[in-house]
């Protein structure tokens, strides 16, 4: 009773902050030396090395010199498909953003009707983000066929689950108290979502679509390696059929594609936000 | 039309009783409430935070299931009837401590949220509201004059100003009943006063009941045709300002410590 002085309670606490920092420094050690262990073994196994870049250099040089000079006439025939990678990447966004809204709600904590409804969706997000676009695209290809369509359905697919997923974070996020006011005047379900939450976050998820724009404009492009049209299919033809020249070009406008697309992009979502 | 004081002779709008709430039978916020409300009075219900008034308020919109207790307003129990909960809770309109209007919304459609549970969802999927609906929003933004504002968004406003659109909003709802939560709590002084005269006369000239959550002993003085005052999910004191002496003051801002579950604060 009153033998603890001022000083002696300071003097025990800075004790206490110095054993954290002690364990602190151990733990992080630890952690240290896994990562390392992990890297190195991980090096061995995809077999690292340095003497095969090096060993590789004339090789890479010889490709680099066969693309060149690109073949500035096949600008007239790769019009076509470059319109069509743009074509696919917006009717594929424009999908993904239909059928996101209402996966997003569902697959939010908040606004869920059921949790079981909450997991489900989630996991169907979950799977449609873990399998690439390129997979999907294989997928697509052998159901509806060669084509610009496969490729369509295929950006559609991944880009719901990534812009669903983010849309549903934002619905978690959202203030409660705007939510709780529109309950409150007796709002139905569905009038608390238009007027309560949905207000808080449609320029997110706008500013979000048109980032998943550019991106699918970038997946468009390689699609048609695996036969679902776009710029990918002239880039895998032309240099099954060494005409490196044409191949050069396919990368120039594939390059150029995705400068613009991303610089426009940019401008539209700093505008939104 | 009913004169303020005068309330004693009005009729019941509104009894609660023995109202209670506990979160997972351990947290009791209240305990057996008992309180009867007079048609067209403006009652101040007076408390330290944590004494359960806001969640007194809760229980009458039903933002909060009481655990048990009864609510009968206009002599008609409202308590555990899941079906007509629009109905029941666009009687009520709700006022805020932080306002709750839709920041990105404008003024006016604000406003109109207040209409909502007279229209179908159907109806509101596109945000267009009747020509109908848009007169009684504006008439209620008129009169706390904030009308002149009616097409900035929400966020633009001062806190005064967002508050007053927050009771124009809910005299939208037309309601026999508005519930106060701590209106003015993150407001200074002169807006403060400013806002509850506004709320206090414009329930007035329309007749609506005001229940009104309060922490500020000045400002329920001012402003409270009755009090009720809450201590620990209790009610320990009924009567009017000029009954509110320094010894009821402090039964209900200091606690008892001979009660058992006080041990937290000896």
């Amino acid at each position: 009773m009153g033998s603890v002085t001022f000083e002696d309670a300071v003097n025990a606490a800075m004790r206490l902050e110095a054993q954290a920092r002690t364990r602190r420094y151990i733990k992080l050690s630890a952690w240290a030396a896994l990562a390392v262990a992990a890297l190195w073994y991980s090096a061995h196994q995809i077999k690292f090395s340095l003497a095969a870049v090096i060993h590789g250099v004339p090789f890479m040089w010889d490709f680099i010199t066969r693309l060149f000079p690109p073949d500035l006439g096949y600008l007239t025939v790769l019009g076509g498909a470059t319109v069509e990678t743009v074509q696919i990447a917006i009717w594929g966004t424009l999908l993904a953003i239909i059928f996101s809204i209402p996966l997003a709600f569902l697959g939010a904590r908040n606004t869920s009707p059921h949790i079981v409804v909450f997991h489900l969706t989630r996991l169907l997000l979950n799977s449609l983000r873990a399998i690439n676009e390129l997979v999907f695209a294989l997928i697509f290809v052998s159901a509806v066929g060669l084509g610009p369509f496969a490729g369509v359905l295929a950006v559609a697919l991944h880009a719901t689950g990534m812009l669903a997923k983010f849309c549903a974070e934002e619905i978690e996020g959202v203030d409660k108290g705007q939510v709780e006011a529109q309950m409150a005047t007796g709002a139905s379900r569905m009038q608390v979502i238009l007027f309560g939450v949905a207000p808080q976050i449609v320029p997110q998820f706008i500013g979000y679509a048109i980032y998943r724009l550019d991106v699918s404009i970038r997946s468009a492009t390689v699609l048609g390696l695996v036969g679902a049209g776009g710029l990918g299919f002239s880039l895998i033809q032309t240099m099954k059929l060494f005409k490196y020249h044409q191949t050069a070009t396919c990368i120039l406008v594939i390059f150029l594609l995705v400068l613009i697309s991303d610089w426009i992009c940019g401008k539209l979502r700093r505008r939104v936000i | 039309m009913l004169m303020p004081g005068s309330t004693q002779s009005a009729p019941t709008i509104l009894s609660v009783r023995g109202l209670s709430k506990s979160y997972s039978g351990t947290i009791h916020a209240l305990r057996g409430i008992d309180i009867e409300v007079k048609e067209g009075e403006f009652l101040v219900i007076l408390g330290p935070s944590g004494a359960g008034k806001s969640t007194l308020m809760r229980c009458i919109n039903r933002l909060v299931e009481p655990t048990d207790g009864k609510i009968l307003h206009n002599d008609v129990e409202m308590t555990g009837k899941r079906r007509n909960l629009r109905a029941v809770r666009r009687q009520f309109g709700m006022v805020f401590q932080q306002f709750n209007l839709v920041k990105r919304l404008s003024v006016l459609t604000n406003v109109l949220t207040g209409r909502l549970a007279y229209r179908s969802t159907w109806r509101s999927l596109f945000y267009n509201f009747s020509k109908e609906d848009k007169r009684i929003a504006i008439e209620c933004l008129a009169r706390v004059n904030m009308d002149h504002k009616a097409f900035q968004r929400a966020d633009t406003l001062s806190g005064g100003e967002q508050q007053r659109v927050a009771i124009a909003r809910a005299l939208a709802q037309q309601p026999t009943i508005i519930l106060a939560d701590e209106p003015v709590a993150s407001l200074d002084p002169k807006i403060a006063r400013q806002v509850l005269t506004y709320l206090k006369q414009v329930t007035q000239e329309l007749g609506i009941t005001v229940l009104c959550n309060l922490h500020q002993v000045e400002y329920t003085r001012e402003f409270a045709e009755r009090i009720i005052g809450m201590s620990r999910g209790k009610v320990v004191f009924e009567g009017t300002a000029a009954d509110l002496t320094d010894e009821i003051l402090h039964r209900i801002y200091y606690r008892d410590p001979d009660e058992q579950d006080d041990k937290d604060h000896s």
